[in-house]
């Protein structure tokens, strides 16, 4: 099953730090392959934490994610999570 | 002769001979052409040392937080991502496959990485950091290289490295160290600053030549004149050995016709406390409390700042602890309060500006911690604020301090042993010193910035070294002010920069009527003497010649006559 979807970033500090540990460790945690990028550029795997930082999106952008594998709505539904939770609300050990 | 001699920049006026230790990379890569590499056993190799890595870095997560806490043990979870990236472990066993040894292949896949982001600006910048740190930790296992603990070195230990953090000098027992060296950094390092608050002997700034030193070899680090001596003479052995400096005087000093002046430390973080004990400090002229919120993710908690405030006053329980509060922006960069990029940063948003906003929140934690430690310490406590220009800033910031008094409940705000002053470096504040002294207890003027402002001469700029000299007549007269003004005001007056710390001005300063002189601890015994053996009128009419002199020329001819 494949899963698309665009979420548009909250935490302050973009995909760095601890969004992006939360971030690389919920795609490591579920089944399904999954590639991150800007909308309208090239896809990088979202397991890797040198792909995902090297984006360089930033509070306000927007990140276009795609999922293949037999849990890629649950996937999703965790990243997005991540992505649109307050960095001082995010709760690294819940996914 | 020694062996050979490589030249840096001195950081102490000491020297110290002893055996080299290597700290951090200490690894040497195979020669890839030199091997012939059976893939498999390659691959196999950089899978183990990927699962030691990450048993290391879990139990370093582990006991960071349950010490420090859960927010800075996150600083663990992004290297065992860099550690397990499929970025990373793809590339490394390609290049295994094409007949490269695994710890040069590690080294190679991270170095694209590290290269990539060093070119990207802040927060990406810091990732190249990360990227290194475990880059090192796996090269380190690849290659059987041991890790040099700091905190356990045989004695007489002569420390290389590439460069000390703020965390590897917390660990280091100055007890044991001789001397360090190394390959970056300049007179305002944190490794520099450090060596001569511990009056240890250090040259930074070497160089590559550096590298070619080998561990166990016998070196002299000459702080003094900047070199480092591989392999030693019996007489360079022999004085380096004796260079004790001068002798340390415990007990406060006056001159000889009974003018106390009171000889303090700087500090820049705890283990520097009980180094400037040793050397004879009174107390602490400037406590930077900027160490406590580095190397961290989020700011230190009330209750940590109130630790360390209470460190400092039990080290000092007959002595004053000036504690200068948060002092960021300028060169002084936190990456987790997101400074923002300035055109010119020493020219912008720092010390008391921040403070103001976008920092209130930071400073009143920092406030109330600073006053139960105050309420609960031994020693006396003084808070001072730093880069102040205006009386309204001064008015604000003590705005602030009432109100984090009120705030701590069944407390008597009154009763606290409590001094308040300002710290003295912009010029506006030299030529509104009265109006600021009538407001507080004590002025402390910080000479390198008074300088740098004073003779808009940026003091990292080796082009302008010569104007950025506190003996320029321009630089005397604000000191003057200063201290005329704060006297007027019965309020007294320290100096807390470099200057204060030279025991060639010490007769000058004393003769401008400074009250307190703070500087490095390595000093401080030639500073005592130095005070002692002064006489006030004498260095009153001395100061007078000085200050009124035209030039810097005629300034030093009336310090030399």
């Amino acid at each position: 099953m494949t899963a698309e979807r665009t979420v548009s970033i909250v935490p302050e500090a973009g995909l760095h730090a601890r969004p992006a540990s939360a971030f690389v460790q919920a795609v490591n945690d579920h089944e399904s392959e999954v590639s991150a990028g800007r909308p309208d550029g090239d896809l990088v795997q979202a397991a890797s934490m040198i792909a995902v930082t090297s984006l360089g999106v930033g509070q306000g952008d927007d990140i276009k994610l795609v999922a293949d594998g037999p849990d890629a709505e649950a996937v999703l539904d965790e990243l997005e999570r991540i992505l649109t939770t307050p960095e001082d609300e995010l709760d690294t050990d819940d996914g | 002769m020694a062996e050979r001699t490589l030249h840096g920049t001195g950081a102490t006026p000491r020297s110290g001979v002893g055996t080299v230790v290597w700290y951090g990379r200490d690894i040497s890569l195979p020669d890839p052409d030199g091997v012939e590499v059976d893939s498999e056993t390659e691959v196999q190799r950089f899978a183990d040392a990927v699962d030691t890595a990450r048993a290391e870095l879990e139990s370093e997560r582990e006991a960071t937080a349950e010490r420090v806490g859960e927010d800075e043990a996150a600083v663990f979870d992004a290297h065992i991502q860099f550690l397990e990236d499929p970025t990373i472990e793809d590339a490394v066993e390609t290049m295994i496959a094409d007949g490269i040894p695994a710890p040069n292949a590690v080294d190679a896949a991270f170095g694209e990485h590290i290269e990539q982001f060093e070119e990207m600006d802040g927060r990406m910048a810091e990732r190249a950091d990360d990227l290194r740190d475990v880059r090192d930790r796996l090269l380190r296992l690849l290659t059987d290289g041991e890790r040099v603990n700091l905190d356990d070195l045989p004695d007489g230990s002569i420390v290389l490295a590439e460069r000390l953090t703020p965390s590897d000098t917390a660990q280091l027992d100055p007890e044991r160290v001789a001397g360090f060296a190394t390959v970056t950094g300049g007179r305002t390092s944190h490794a520099a600053i450090f060596a001569r608050s511990l009056a240890l002997p250090a040259v930074v700034g070497v160089g590559d030549a550096l590298e070619s030193v080998e561990g166990e070899t016998e070196v002299v680090v000459d702080g003094d004149s900047g070199e480092v001596l591989v392999s030693p003479d019996d007489t360079e052995r022999a004085a380096a050995a004796s260079d004790s400096g001068a002798a340390v005087v415990d007990e406060s000093v006056e001159t000889t016709d009974g003018r106390h002046v009171e000889v303090a430390a700087n500090v820049g973080q705890p283990a520097e406390l009980e180094a400037a004990a040793q050397r004879g400090a009174d107390g602490v002229g400037l406590y930077r409390t900027e160490f406590l919120f580095l190397d961290r993710e989020t700011p230190p908690s009330e209750d940590e700042q109130y630790e360390a405030i209470r460190e400092a006053l039990d080290t000092f329980p007959d002595g004053r602890v000036v504690v200068r509060t948060l002092d960021i922006g300028g060169d002084k960069r936190i990456p987790y309060l997101d400074l923002p990029e300035e055109e010119n940063p020493f020219l912008g948003e720092r010390g008391i500006r921040r403070s103001l906003d976008p920092d209130s929140d930071l400073f009143a934690t920092q406030l109330r911690a600073l006053l139960r430690a105050a309420a609960d310490g031994d020693g006396t406590l003084a808070i001072m604020f730093p880069l102040v220009a205006t009386v309204e800033e001064l008015d604000a910031a003590l705005d602030a301090l009432d109100a984090a008094a009120a705030d701590i409940e069944g407390r008597d705000a009154d009763a606290v042993d409590l001094e308040v002053g300002v710290m003295i470096e912009t010029p506006s504040a030299a030529f509104m010193a009265d109006e600021l002294a009538a407001r507080v207890d004590f002025l402390s003027i910080g000479t390198n910035d008074l300088t740098q402002y004073v003779m808009a001469a940026d003091r990292e700029n080796e082009r302008v070294d010569d104007l950025h000299d506190p003996t320029h007549p321009g630089v005397l007269r604000a000191i003057h002010r200063t201290v005329t003004a704060a006297h007027a005001e019965d309020a007294w007056v320290g100096m807390c920069g470099e200057m204060a710390g030279d025991p060639d001005l010490t007769e000058l300063l004393v003769g401008l009527g400074l009250d307190e002189l703070s500087m490095s601890a390595v000093t401080i015994p030639e500073v005592k003497t130095a005070v002692s053996e002064t006489e006030y009128s004498a260095a009153s009419e001395r100061g007078d010649r000085a200050r009124l002199a035209a030039t810097r020329s005629e300034v030093h001819t009336s310090l030399d006559t």
